[in-house]
């Protein structure tokens, strides 16, 4: 051919071009099924455990009784950034129970003791009030009771501490179970997309 | 505790659209004359001793805090700033600093100062009478402030002029002198003692009558309480009769020795006295 261009560079061509068009339809595919799909997520305003105004119910442990999931996908996360770093956490401790000989309450809440307490920096030790707190809940331990959450709401918490399906241990059945359950329609399927989006709450529907 | 009891007072009224508060009733505060000085919404409302509206006037910022001096002035605090009003309700004086009236929950007097709780640095301001600044009170200690998960700070003076300071976080009540020197404590966590106080942060409110006893409301569940200023339990005033979802009920004590709370979320001011006392 003349300029230079022989066959095989013609033939080279038209390859990559079917290559990278391929490619780019696969990707295109991919994103569009990852929009396209659906995760289930616990509503926080829904919830009986942690929207506002339910001062007084008793604690709901459907998340934990009817998730096929032996341990329950459903899990507490504590928000650091809403967290007081309470002395006296009430999702960490039974406020209820009789003080022991430092001023703190006797029994923890967590009946899986799923909550670590941790001093953030040294602990003053002539008066360990004066200090913040971390609470970091260990997924592995938690089963999603609620317990915590109900403790943490407001007024008696900042409502720092939530239920949220882990997605990783979520097997995405098509009629959750949990949702079936729950008289508070809490439950419910949004995109993954829309999933990276900060909020926890359900996105009004069109 | 004491033999003391109390026995709750109609409302102060809310008869009228005037009298009433649409979305937020944040500070409660009584003058000489036992008059009840009520901020909300963006309007201050003075009501007479027996819970009429006598005068109501606007703000230029949503109240959180009101105080009265020993001239009737009327002193607003805000997001920001602090108003200060003659007793007609003519605007006198805005002091105005972003940072150190951050958010203004409470204020009294102690002498000719004028001490304002900035609840977004955590500390007590003390300025002079025309409003220049003299020092910070609460915020010399490890945690440079006080502890106030629950977003209110909160304090009076006592007749001695010594400050009464809620420190939530600790389950305290902390004394302080007007330069910041903390004389001590009263309070302790106990979710089952009503002597204690209970949850992750109270006492959240207080007063102090003429005789020094402190006056405190705590959350969840939402109960009111005086104590001697050595820290013993007089009484329990009330424990039911508010929204089981209030918190920083703000409290005043008049003269009579009637005690004043506010329901932030039903948005009322509830009255109590003790039994026997003559209305």
């Amino acid at each position: 051919m003349s300029d230079g261009i022989t066959r095989r560079d013609a033939l080279g061509r038209v390859v990559r071009g079917t290559v990278l068009l391929g490619l780019g339809s696969t990707a295109g595919f991919l994103i569009n099924k990852a929009e396209g799909q659906v995760v289930w997520q616990v509503d926080t305003s829904r919830c009986v455990n942690s929207r506002l105004g339910e001062a007084g119910a008793e604690v709901c442990m459907l998340c934990t009784t009817q998730c096929v999931v032996a341990q329950s996908a459903v899990r507490a996360i504590n928000s650091f950034r809403d967290c007081g770093r309470c002395y006296v956490c009430p999702a960490y401790y039974n406020i209820r129970s009789a003080v022991d000989e430092r001023g703190l309450p006797s029994e923890k809440l967590c009946p899986r003791d799923a909550i670590r307490r941790t001093p953030i920096g040294f602990v003053d030790p002539e008066d360990p009030a004066n200090n913040f707190y971390e609470y970091v809940i260990e997924e592995e331990k938690c089963d999603g009771c609620g317990l915590c959450v109900k403790a943490c709401r407001e007024p008696l918490g900042l409502g720092s501490i939530v239920l949220k399906v882990r997605h990783n241990l979520c097997v995405d059945c098509n009629r959750c179970a949990i949702s079936i359950a729950c008289p508070h329609d809490a439950l419910f399927q949004h995109k993954v997309a829309d999933a990276l989006e900060p909020t926890l709450a359900r996105q009004p529907q069109p | 505790m004491g033999s003391m009891h109390y026995r709750r007072l109609p409302n102060v009224r809310r008869d009228g659209p005037d009298s009433r508060f649409a979305t937020a009733l944040r500070g409660l505060a009584v003058d000489r004359r036992d008059r009840i000085y009520a901020v909300g919404d963006a309007e201050v409302k003075i009501f007479d001793r027996d819970g009429r509206l006598q005068r109501r006037w606007p703000t230029s910022r949503p109240g959180c805090s009101v105080a009265v001096d020993e001239y009737d002035r009327v002193y607003v605090g805000e997001t920001g700033q602090l108003e200060i009003f003659d007793a007609t309700g003519r605007l006198a004086d805005v002091w105005r600093h972003a940072s150190r009236l951050g958010r203004v929950t409470a204020i009294d007097f102690a002498g000719g100062d004028v001490l304002v709780g900035d609840a977004n640095d955590r500390a007590i301001r003390r300025y002079d009478e025309h409003g220049s600044f003299m020092n910070d009170i609460g915020k010399n200690n490890r945690m440079q402030g006080f502890l106030i998960p629950n977003g209110v700070i909160e304090f009076a003076v006592d007749r001695a002029g010594v400050i009464q300071a809620a420190n939530p976080g600790k389950h305290r009540i902390e004394r302080y002198t007007l330069d910041d020197r903390l004389l001590g404590h009263i309070g302790r966590f106990d979710g089952v003692d009503p002597a204690g106080f209970p949850g992750c942060c109270n006492p959240t409110n207080l007063a102090v009558d003429v005789r020094g006893r402190i006056y405190v409301t705590e959350k969840a569940d939402p109960r009111v309480k005086v104590y001697n200023d050595d820290g013993t339990l007089v009484a329990v005033v009330a424990s039911e009769g508010f929204d089981p979802n209030c918190k920083n009920m703000d409290i005043a004590v008049d003269s009579r020795g009637r005690v004043y709370v506010t329901d932030p979320v039903r948005l009322d001011i509830l009255a109590f006295e003790t039994e026997g006392a003559a209305s």
